[in-house]
């Protein structure tokens, strides 16, 4: 069951400017600089780490800017930014509650708990965000009933919530959904798209999924069934909703294995106007875990893991590759499309020029890992 | 199969339900998130059947794996059973000496 929560947790402290060395430095009564509010027309990264920091970083200096500290245990951190870039809405507590955090202020100003019936335990994969109005919350709820002599599996629901419903949220709606739901993005026209076996289109007043882009069920002739494992939950620059996949492309219906190509590529909707595309973008050769297409070239398609590389998606070609210190999960991009910001796996944020795929800088944030957080790049 | 006979309970229902046909089919991992019974590579060998893919160093996928429940047979599941597994090593790189192997408890 989800931890009982106490008063203590509606006060978000923060701290910040100074890089602690120590893990946990974050001293309640030092450098309390809740207020420290963000400038407008500023670019900043949003990101989550260990123990429990949601951290803002200036991106005009490549310095951190501030902390707040967030309650509860970590895990993901995955965060999604209100339209008006005012309010960060986290996954955390170990995927069970998900908190809106004033980000000029770290107050704590909306929370809900994934589990929302009595004797049920339920978690949320990575499925969250807000709707495009800012008005909404979704969250996908994954419950298992906790009986004396055994658990039942029951099933997933999407959960609607109002934003401004305060620190002890109740669902608006909750609808029956698919298994295996991961991150969804809100399309302008208030439709929600949401990634699981299929990519789905959801009428979110009638809970109606409908699916809009085939992708365990694709039927792409002379194609293996695509691999997805995408958990990066990004509100990109180039308002899009994308997700790499790996799929094995053979020759003929013999499907032979020996002439067959491994390929990359991505899904993507566009949420103005939701056209999608299945794209392949270059040859398997190694693995991503997240990657993102240029701002400001939409043919040049990057990926990062243990290399952060770039791609034409054209000509289906890998151009350049970047060596680096150690995994990183995620890839963000400046909205110039000048800079690209690796965040993820441990404590620092790694900075490449996106042209030369040079590291330009690197910020070590307070705090232990970032694990699996997702982070987003805006301008207030 | 011919060599191995079923002699609990457990084992003769999956010997019954191979012999019905009501083995579901294996399918290619897709989307799969949260405690994974998958087998798909990751920790000993990538998905090319090498290492280069493999996160590195190894604890840079640590809490990646432990938060989310995945691979729970090769890392504590941080989501609902060892949630303060980590508790002393919040930075893995620096601090992994103070994790632990975990073992069930006795009920």
């Amino acid at each position: 069951m989800n931890k009982k929560k106490d008063s203590s947790m509606h006060s978000i402290k923060a701290c910040g400017l100074v890089a602690f060395a120590v893990l946990g430095a974050c001293s309640f009564t030092a450098l309390a600089d809740e207020s420290l509010a963000l400038n407008s027309g500023h670019e900043y990264l949003v990101t989550t780490n260990y123990p429990n920091n949601l951290h803002v970083i200036d991106l005009a200096s490549d310095s951190l800017y501030k902390t707040c500290k967030m309650p509860d245990a970590f895990g993901p951190g995955t965060v999604q930014l209100s339209p008006d870039r005012k309010i960060a809405y986290v996954l955390n507590n170990h995927y069970a509650d998900v908190y809106g955090v004033e980000l000029d202020s770290c107050k704590q100003v909306f929370h809900a708990s994934i589990t929302q019936h009595p004797g049920e335990k339920a978690r949320s994969m990575f499925a969250f965000t807000v709707s495009h109005d800012g008005k909404e919350l979704y969250t996908v709820a994954n419950p298992t009933l906790l009986l004396n002599d055994r658990y039942e599996v029951k099933e997933p629901r999407l959960d609607v919530y109002a934003t401004d419903a305060g620190l002890d949220a109740k669902p608006l709606r909750s609808f029956p959904a698919p298994r295996q739901l991961t991150i969804m993005q809100s399309g302008d026209d208030g439709s929600l798209y949401v990634a699981g076996p299929d990519l789905y289109k959801v009428n979110v007043q009638t809970g109606k999924f409908d699916v809009l882009v085939p992708s365990r069920h694709w039927k792409r002739p002379n194609y293996s069934a695509p691999d997805v494992l995408y958990i990066w939950n990004q509100q990109t620059y180039r308002h899009d909703f994308s997700l790499l996949y790996t799929a094995t492309k053979f020759k003929d219906k013999q499907q032979d294995p020996a002439t067959a190509e491994a390929l990359y590529g991505l899904f993507s909707i566009d949420l103005k106007t939701g056209k999608t595309e299945t794209t392949d973008f270059g040859p398997l050769t190694e693995i991503y875990f997240s990657g993102m297409r240029s701002p400001k070239d939409p043919n040049l398609m990057f990926g990062v893991l243990n290399r952060l590389a770039k791609y034409d998606i054209k000509q289906k070609k890998l151009l350049q590759a970047a060596t680096l210190d150690h995994s990183y999960y995620c890839l963000s991009f400046n909205k110039a499309g000048s800079k690209i910001y690796l965040t993820g796996t441990f404590n620092d944020v790694a900075i490449f020029d996106a042209d030369s795929l040079k590291q330009v800088g690197k910020i070590t944030l307070p705090g232990g890992d970032m694990a699996a957080t997702t982070t987003q790049i805006f301008i207030r | 199969m011919k060599h191995l006979k079923p002699i609990n309970n457990k084992a003769q229902k999956l010997t019954q339900a191979a012999a019905e046909d009501r083995i579901e089919d294996v399918l290619a991992m897709n989307t799969v998130a949260g405690c994974a019974s998958t087998t798909d590579p990751g920790w000993e060998i990538d998905a090319f059947g090498g290492v280069s893919s493999l996160c590195q160093p190894m604890e840079a996928d640590l809490y990646g794996c432990s938060d989310p429940c995945w691979w729970p047979a090769q890392v504590p599941d941080m989501m609902s059973t060892y949630p303060d597994w980590n508790k002393d090593a919040q930075a893995s790189n620096d601090n992994w000496r103070n994790l632990g192997t975990v073992f069930p408890k006795d009920k």
